[in-house]
């Protein structure tokens, strides 16, 4: 990857760190290395000048010696020159490059002034050379002309064009007489750059060693928060919300944490009730599938139901015509008899076969109502229509069929029902398979040879309009126990043991009164008996009393 | 009656037991029986009846047919219905068809014979 790339991948306290420590280092760098440079120069001409100063010194202590060529003169000067620090070596030379004198060690072969660069050396005013001479030593040569001041007498002789004293109006020139060679060792003031450099370094280094300390002692409070979070994110990035982030800062990067927190705690909530709504979701679900099932059960009872009438129907055409035939002849043998045989003839034989005849007719008779009622069950029952309905006839209608049942049980029924009933806008057959519910019921909780009451009684002030027609179904019985009374209507529940009742029947009791528009409610005491109340509402409808069905008696 | 003559009667229904019972009962006229629509009519087709009395549920041709059949051959034919389906609207429709009574299964003698006895005056 390029350059550029390679940056970005790297960590944010290298890419702080790094470029200001470059550039400190930089900095430093040039700096130090500016101001040792000066350092340098300055000890440089520092030398220079008090090189310059003790050679002029020396030239001017030495005229007289090499004047008069007095060498133990000379020698002494320099001794006292060379005991100064720092001085390698002093050379005195005469015009003709002699050395006249001379103290430390010089090396032999190198610049000899000659006398051409004496002349040379006299005009300049410093002649100043480093070099490293072959002894291994560095040092700084400088010269000085030994001069005297000399009346002119031929200035050509001399061969002196201008001359150190320009002036014409003098008698006097300096002449240049021989020359002083002083080599001073560099070697203090290469020590002492040295240090200064040793100094400048290690100063760079502590510099940058603590900024770089600092800087990362600084920056850590950016990184190691951002470490913190990136921690705590992964971490609820997989689920895990009990972290919060721990930043004391006050800063940017505190307040950063803080709302990230607050950020966290919200995202919680968030899960939390989604997951109670999902939970919630669940629930609703199960109490959907209750429903459908109820409503499918509701539904698989009232098809039963409807095939029930459909059989019930047919056979009871069935029924029909054969009992025709009973009924037809006993009422056609009676009338016979009674045509042929006068009372007087009439023996006691004859008289008690009247009397069976008389009984077939009745029974016929009596299964006739049977087969009417039970096909007006079924044809009712089957559609949804509602109808004017005679409620205590459909009660009484209702004990015929369980009459039988209820002799078997020897359970006694009380009936008392209200004459001025107005008439209800119902379903027949609906509301019968709902007294029939209610007195089976009453029947399996009874013990034998007790009573059931069933009263029926009209209320004008109950209900909206016109009142409500209130019918009661009293038992004797066990009863029902309380935390059981708001189960009651529920679908499937049954206290029953298995197989005896599905816990079906009230349940679409229920649905029936309430299709009517009615309510129906449950009253009871354990071990004294339950009584069932059914209210339904009378509609606007006129009351009349003329709802008896023409029925072929 | 106080006609000389002896009126017929044509008894229709499936059921022996009725048919029986019918012959019985009207015994004192000249009862001719039949035991499904197809003879009522192919009987209707040989000869008028004074009255005829039918049931209405039977195999293959129904009652109402039979009415049908009997009123449109001849259009004062005295019918009575006798049948075990007594809604509104089997009654309405037999009347529509031209029966003159209906009665409902079962009957009793006394109302069969008052029944029988209005209708043969009606057509008298």
């Amino acid at each position: 990857m390029s350059l550029f790339g390679r940056w970005f991948t790297m960590s944010l306290r290298m890419r702080f760190i790094l470029p200001i420590s470059g550039m400190l280092i930089v900095c430093m760098v040039l700096i130090g290395g500016y101001l040792v440079n000066r350092q340098a120069d300055s000890f440089m001409r520092e030398l220079e000048s008090s090189g310059e100063t003790m050679s002029k010194i020396l030239a001017i202590n030495a005229e007289s010696g090499v004047l008069f060529e007095s060498k133990y003169e000379l020698e002494d000067i320099l001794l006292a020159t060379g005991r100064f620090e720092g001085v390698e070596f002093a050379t005195i030379y005469n015009i003709e490059s002699n050395v006249l004198a001379q103290v430390g060690e010089r090396e032999k072969t190198s610049s000899t002034m000659d006398r051409k660069a004496l002349i040379e050396f006299a005009k300049t005013a410093k002649p100043i050379e480093y070099r490293t001479d072959n002894f291994g030593r560095e040092v700084l040569v400088i010269g000085a002309p030994i001069l005297t001041q000399k009346k002119i007498l031929n200035r050509e002789h001399l061969g002196i064009t201008g001359g150190l004293n320009n002036s014409m109006n003098h008698d006097y020139v300096s002449e240049v007489i021989g020359c002083v060679e002083l080599g001073l060792s560099l070697e203090t003031v290469n020590k002492s750059i040295m240090e200064a450099t040793t100094a400048t370094i290690v100063v760079t280094l502590l510099v940058v060693i603590s900024t770089f300390a600092l800087l990362t002692l600084i920056i850590s409070a950016v990184t190691k928060p951002v470490t913190e979070l990136v921690e705590v994110t992964n971490k609820i990035s997989h689920g895990d919300f009990s972290r919060k982030v721990d930043i004391q800062q006050r800063d940017e990067i505190g307040q950063l944490a803080s709302t990230f927190n607050k950020m966290i705690e919200s995202l919680k909530q968030s899960r939390d009730e989604i997951e109670e709504y999902n939970r919630n979701l669940e629930e609703k679900i199960i109490e959907r599938t209750h429903q459908l099932e109820e409503a499918q059960a509701q539904l698989i009872q009232s098809e039963k139901l409807s095939g029930i009438g459909q059989l019930a129907a047919g056979v009871a055409h069935e029924l029909n015509n054969p009992l025709g035939g009973i009924l037809g002849y006993a009422q056609f043998t009676l009338e016979k008899l009674a045509k042929n045989v006068p009372e007087k003839t009439t023996t006691k034989e004859i008289s008690s076969y009247i009397r069976y005849i008389s009984d077939i007719e009745t029974q016929a008779r009596r299964c006739k109502t049977i087969v009417q009622n039970l096909l007006r069950f079924s044809r009712s029952s089957q559609s949804i229509d509602f109808e004017e309905t005679d409620l205590n006839k459909a009660i009484e209608e209702t004990i015929s069929f369980v009459e039988h049942q209820l002799r078997l049980n020897q359970m006694t029924l009380e009936v008392n029902l209200d004459r001025q009933l107005p008439p209800v806008q119902a379903n027949v057959g609906q509301l019968q398979q709902v007294f029939t519910n209610l007195l089976i019921n009453a029947m399996h909780a009874s013990e034998p040879n007790t009573s059931i009451e069933i009263v029926s009684r009209y209320s004008p002030a109950l209900g909206e309009f016109g009142g409500a027609v209130e019918l009661q179904f009293t038992d004797h019985g066990c009863g029902i126990k309380e935390e059981n009374l708001k189960k009651i209507f529920e679908p499937f529940f049954t206290t029953k043991e298995i197989g005896k009742g599905t816990g079906l029947g009230l349940s679409v009791s229920y649905g029936i009164i309430k299709a009517h528009q009615g309510e129906i409610s449950v009253q009871s005491v354990p071990g004294q008996g339950t009584t069932f109340t059914i209210v339904l509402p009378v509609q606007n409808s006129p009351v009349t009393t003329d709802t008896d069905k023409k029925t072929n008696e | 009656m106080t006609n000389t003559k002896v009126q017929s009667i044509l008894i229709v229904d499936d059921e022996e037991i009725i048919r029986d019972l019918l012959a019985e009962v009207l015994e004192d006229y000249d009862v001719n029986l039949a035991c499904d629509g197809q003879e009522a009519i192919d009987r209707l087709k040989k000869r008028k009846y004074d009255l005829v009395i039918t049931d209405l549920r039977m195999p293959n041709i129904s009652g109402e047919e039979v009415v049908r059949f009997a009123r449109e051959s001849y259009p004062d034919q005295q019918v009575i219905v006798i049948s075990a389906y007594s809604s509104l609207h089997t009654v309405s429709q037999s009347i529509t068809n031209g029966a003159c009574a209906f009665l409902s299964k079962p009957f009793s003698i006394k109302e069969l014979m008052q029944t029988v006895e209005d209708a043969l005056q009606g057509a008298a």
